[in-house]
């Protein structure tokens, strides 16, 4: 019946039609705006280098007219997961934002662009040689650092001056730091630190701070169940005394400045990396100033210059050498470089450091002045980490609030981390 | 059934019959109106579970191709890995302690409105209201706010934050679970609007008080809409996740103990990139959550009563 397969055909056609809709919705919405190239662009970090990576982004859109920035950034731990989940689907942004622990993985499974190819777009001639390196592997330069970055004990001053302690000075040993704390919890009332137990970053300045590594050359683990339960024991005796953070409030950390218990008013110093320090600046009202980390008993120093916040391009992007032009925009740029300021670390870029350095403001300024006292004192950083850190370190953390919370005993939760670390680090 | 008593040519002689083709275009037309929903069954529900099994043998970082390892991550899963079997207890504790709750919680309701003369209706949706809130994100957030240090829990009983305890934590996420017994409270609300009036005319007729009349009408008449949404439940809750993720803010913390099986098979893959293990991980879960269900059906022979089974 001619009836019923008209009406049989006009269904068809409006399903077929439907899921070419649904079909053409689930489509990239790239390239739409007007022939003009879009580039989607990422980063972690905290809401102040947020706002001046939109100034500095909004700037770069005007150079180019012909190119749109897509950006959006968010806390580490999150920003992390959602690369690789992003990456592993084929979907990495064009630009990304890496840290030196996620370069090997990106890079060996294939994620990252090689910059060399780009080379008319993208000038590395004004950074230094060694720090540029840090972002080759297998001599293939996969991203570029933006900063160098070194941990601190950042504290509240007013808080610390009020107390009648006398504020740390050059450099202190982690007994003295530990004296110190203690002595800060007696006056003030609330716990001189966050509990440096938790964070692998901490123990690795503390293994340094003896001679050892947290990870060997050849990327198995640099230190033994052993050293990992003298450092949870002298946390774990720190803690009990209410000299550093109850687990409560040390379990809330999660790579934010506003989680933290200095952050929050519920201490008086914490240790992180200098640039993240720079969040503080809104949320302490008593100002912020930056010591230097404990050293060795010996005064071997633990802490070490991070080439941080590298810079890398996507190898599936479609416009690599507009991806490109971005990221020399962030690098070389000189307005750029005045409106991000020392927002993921001093500059890299050498004629603009020092150009630059003496026009750094607020806090940039006592970011600089910090890493400037550190020069020269420090040891060579350890090479990149193997991949299986990256999983490693919320690992870290989590057998550490076995400790805190008193469910096991710094030797038991020591042995347990090497094992799992073992195994993630073997396959 | 009498259908079954037709031979077999018996039935499919009407579609052998001149009719024939239009019956054939109207299969076609219906497989066409069909199409979005098996295309996305095959396409988002078939294929990527085919790929999960694969992948559950296989060593895969999301980054390098996977590696075939046979039966590695299920022998590690059980015999190496001691926080795994941490988030099975976990996820026990947490169904044992939630099903029940909120079951309870829904018949108590759905009770209580049954009796009701006037606003019956506000109420069943104001009740309702969580369960569509539930879902979302939003709301888990808030829920961590609540319970957090110096949230509204903290400031009523002064216990501190329940999320920042590790016995109080599963407790939290487990509250939210319950607050959202809209679902099961409709369905128990409709399964005693149809227990016929007069089995309690006729229990009370007998002397039967409130709570005999309860025991011995409402339980027996109401046992399949239970035995409904227990299975219901409980296959939800062995796959809780939302609640156990916003509540210990990504972590399944402190100290693991709202480390839920689905939050570690997360950790595992999107955290640690162990795609492969997860996989594992996943089907583990699907066939512990096909066994209970198997073994609830089993048990409610005994206990189960159908209305229609009285009348044969």
């Amino acid at each position: 019946m001619p009836g019923h397969r008209t009406k049989g055909f006009c269904a068809s056609a409006a399903a077929l039609a439907l899921c070419a809709v649904l079909a053409g919705c689930g489509g990239p919405g790239e390239s739409a705006g007007g022939g003009k190239v879009v580039l989607r662009y990422t980063w972690w970090g905290n809401p102040d280098r947020a706002e001046r990576t939109e100034q500095a982004v909004a700037l770069f859109e005007k150079q180019h007219p012909d190119i749109d920035v897509a950006t959006s950034f968010s806390g580490y731990d999150a920003y992390k997961q959602k690369l690789a989940t992003q990456a592993a689907g084929g979907d990495a942004p064009d630009v990304m934002q890496l840290d030196y622990r996620q370069i090997d993985q990106y890079a060996s499974g294939g994620v990252l662009l090689d910059l060399a190819k780009q080379k008319s777009a993208l000038r590395t001639s004004e950074i230094d040689p060694g720090l540029l390196a840090t972002g080759r592997v297998d001599d293939v330069q996969y991203a570029i650092p933006q900063g160098r970055g070194t941990e601190t004990v950042a504290y509240d001053v007013r808080t610390w001056k009020k107390s009648g302690v006398p504020l740390p000075g050059e450099s202190w040993t982690w007994s003295e730091w530990a004296d110190t704390m203690r002595a800060l919890a007696k006056k003030t009332g609330k716990p001189g630190a966050t509990d440096p137990g938790q964070s692998e970053d901490a123990f690795e300045v503390w293994l340094r701070g003896r001679g050892k590594t947290l990870y060997t050359e050849d990327g198995s683990l640099g230190f033994t169940a052993g050293d990992l339960t003298r450092w949870w024991t002298f946390t774990d005796r720190l803690r009990r005394e209410g000299a550093v953070s109850p687990a409560e409030q040390t379990t809330q950390l999660d790579g934010s400045v506003e989680n933290t218990p200095l952050g929050r008013g519920t201490s008086v110093t914490d240790a992180n990396w200098d640039a993240p320090a720079s969040g503080f600046a809104a949320l302490v009202e008593g100002g912020v100033a930056l010591a230097p980390m404990p050293t060795g008993e010996d005064g071997t120093p633990g802490q070490y210059f991070k080439p941080s916040m590298f810079v890398g391009v996507s190898a599936k992007t479609e416009h690599p050498e507009q991806a490109a032009r971005l990221v020399d925009f962030l690098i070389n740029d000189r307005q750029a470089a005045k409106i991000l300021g020392a927002s993921r670390g001093i500059p890299v870029n050498e004629t603009i450091r020092d150009e630059i350095g003496p026009q750094l403001k607020d806090f940039d300024k006592t970011i600089a002045g910090f890493q400037a006292s550190l020069e020269g004192k420090l040891k060579d950083p350890p090479q990149a980490p193997p991949s299986g850190d990256n999983a490693l370190q919320s690992t870290f953390q989590r057998d550490y609030d076995q400790v805190s919370y008193a469910r096991m005993s710094p030797r038991e939760a020591a042995e347990n981390y090497v094992t799992e670390a073992k195994a993630e680090l073997r396959s | 059934m009498t259908t079954t008593a037709i031979p077999a040519e018996a039935r499919h002689a009407p579609a052998a019959a001149p009719k024939r083709r239009p019956g054939r275009e109207r299969e076609g037309a219906a497989w066409v109106f069909l199409s979005p929903w098996v295309l996305g069954a095959i396409v988002l529900t078939l294929l990527p579970m085919a790929v999960s099994l694969y992948l559950s043998f296989t060593d895969y970082d999301l980054f390098s191709p996977p590696k075939w390892v046979g039966l590695r991550n299920y022998v590690q899963m059980f015999t190496e890995d001691p926080r795994y079997w941490r988030s099975v207890v976990t996820t026990l504790t947490y169904v044992v302690v939630a099903v029940p709750l909120q079951l309870a919680l829904a018949l108590a309701v759905a009770l209580a409105l049954k009796g009701m003369k006037r606003g019956k209706g506000f109420y069943r949706s104001a009740f309702y209201a969580p369960s569509l809130l539930g879902a979302s994100m939003s709301i888990a957030l808030v829920w961590r706010a609540v319970f957090n240090d110096g949230g509204t829990v903290d400031n009523l009983l002064g216990t501190g934050g329940w999320v920042n305890k590790p016995g109080w934590a599963l407790l939290a996420v487990a509250l939210l679970t319950v607050w959202q017994f809209g679902a099961p409270m409709v369905i128990f609300l409709a399964g005693l609007q149809q227990i016929p009036p007069e089995l309690y005319e006729a229990a009370a007729v007998d002397g039967a008080g409130k709570w005999r009349q309860f025991l011995s009408v409402t339980v027996p008449m109401l046992s399949p809409v239970l035995f409904f949404n227990l299975v219901l439940q409980t296959i939800q809750a062995f796959q809780v996740f939302t609640p156990a993720f916003a509540v210990s803010a990504g972590k399944g913390g402190p100290a693991d103990s709202t480390l839920v099986y689905t939050m570690y098979l997360y950790d595992r893959g999107f955290v640690a990139s162990h795609m492969g293990y997860a996989s594992a991980m996943a089907w583990v879960l699907l066939l512990v959550i096909g066994v209970v269900t198997a073994v609830l059906f089993r048990t409610s022979r005994s206990w189960v009563f159908y209305a229609s089974e009285g009348e044969r």
